[in-house]
């Protein structure tokens, strides 16, 4: 009866991965709401809107894709194999989690560029036509 | 010994949590950016708002159950645990899909609104 490493193995291996995903979206979004009041020039509601529904697409597709990764396919005998399985599990989440990261902190800065971008021209448009500013902000 | 009803049991409990939550979230923050596609028009923004919303209940929870038709056969513990992270996982991972999706519809629906608003 080997099944009880397997089973002894998805329990450890799910508050990992949820207190990994918790932690790495939780320091994300702290400080994401500086970018995102950045980008809508200080529109605070819908900074905290977008922010937020960033935070929950980034929840919604790690811990599923966690969940979906969670089956171990092949028989464990012995805690060596249950630590080795584990720790290729937990080990390439983690690195999942960082490529995740690095891409929602990539979109953040190209946003911050484009608003930065669209400040730019509306002062060239202001400086051309004479102080007569355009009513639709960005 | 089957433990198929609980595998079910547990399942559209933890499903029906999640989609419910996730969509009152999505409500709540979602608002914004309708109301800003209907230009202010605030009545039209929570009808439509509303609409979606049951439009959301009705596609996932329905999928939620038909999910229920392919289970495989539970036979212990190490199944129960998988089968139910594999299907809650992939429902899970469908909501992002969609969330994200949504998300660039709004995105570039706003873009255009605001192009053919400056150059009017």
């Amino acid at each position: 009866m080997n099944n009880q490493f397997i089973v002894a193995a998805y329990f450890i291996y799910l508050p990992v991965v949820l207190v990994l995903t918790w932690y790495v979206a939780y320091t994300l979004f702290k400080n994401g709401l500086v970018f995102m009041r950045d980008i809508f020039n200080g529109r605070e509601e819908i900074a905290v809107a977008t922010n937020s529904l960033f935070k929950i697409g980034f929840y919604l597709l790690n811990i599923g894709f966690a969940l979906y990764i969670l089956k171990i396919n092949h028989v464990i005998d012995g805690t060596q194999d249950t630590i080795e399985a584990l720790s290729y599990k937990i080990g390439g989440f983690s690195i999942y989690l960082g490529v995740m990261l690095f891409f929602n902190l990539y979109m953040f800065f190209r946003g911050k560029r484009a608003a930065k971008q669209r400040r730019l021209d509306m002062q060239m448009m202001q400086t051309q036509y004479g102080g007569n500013k355009p009513e639709q902000e960005g | 010994m089957s433990y198929n009803i609980p595998a079910y049991g547990i399942y559209l409990g933890i499903m029906i949590f999640i989609i419910v939550y996730v969509g009152r979230l999505f409500h709540k923050n979602g608002r914004v950016f309708i109301l800003n596609l209907f230009k202010g028009d605030a009545a039209q923004t929570d009808n439509l708002n509303n609409i979606l919303l049951l439009a959301y209940y009705l596609f996932n929870i329905g999928y939620a159950f038909v999910k229920l038709r392919f289970w495989t056969k539970v036979t212990d513990v190490e199944i129960l645990v998988s089968s139910l992270a594999g299907n809650i996982g992939l429902l899970v991972l469908i909501l992002a899909v969609t969330h994200y999706f949504n998300m660039a519809l709004i995105h570039y629906l706003s873009k255009k609104e605001s192009l053919t608003f400056t150059h009017k």
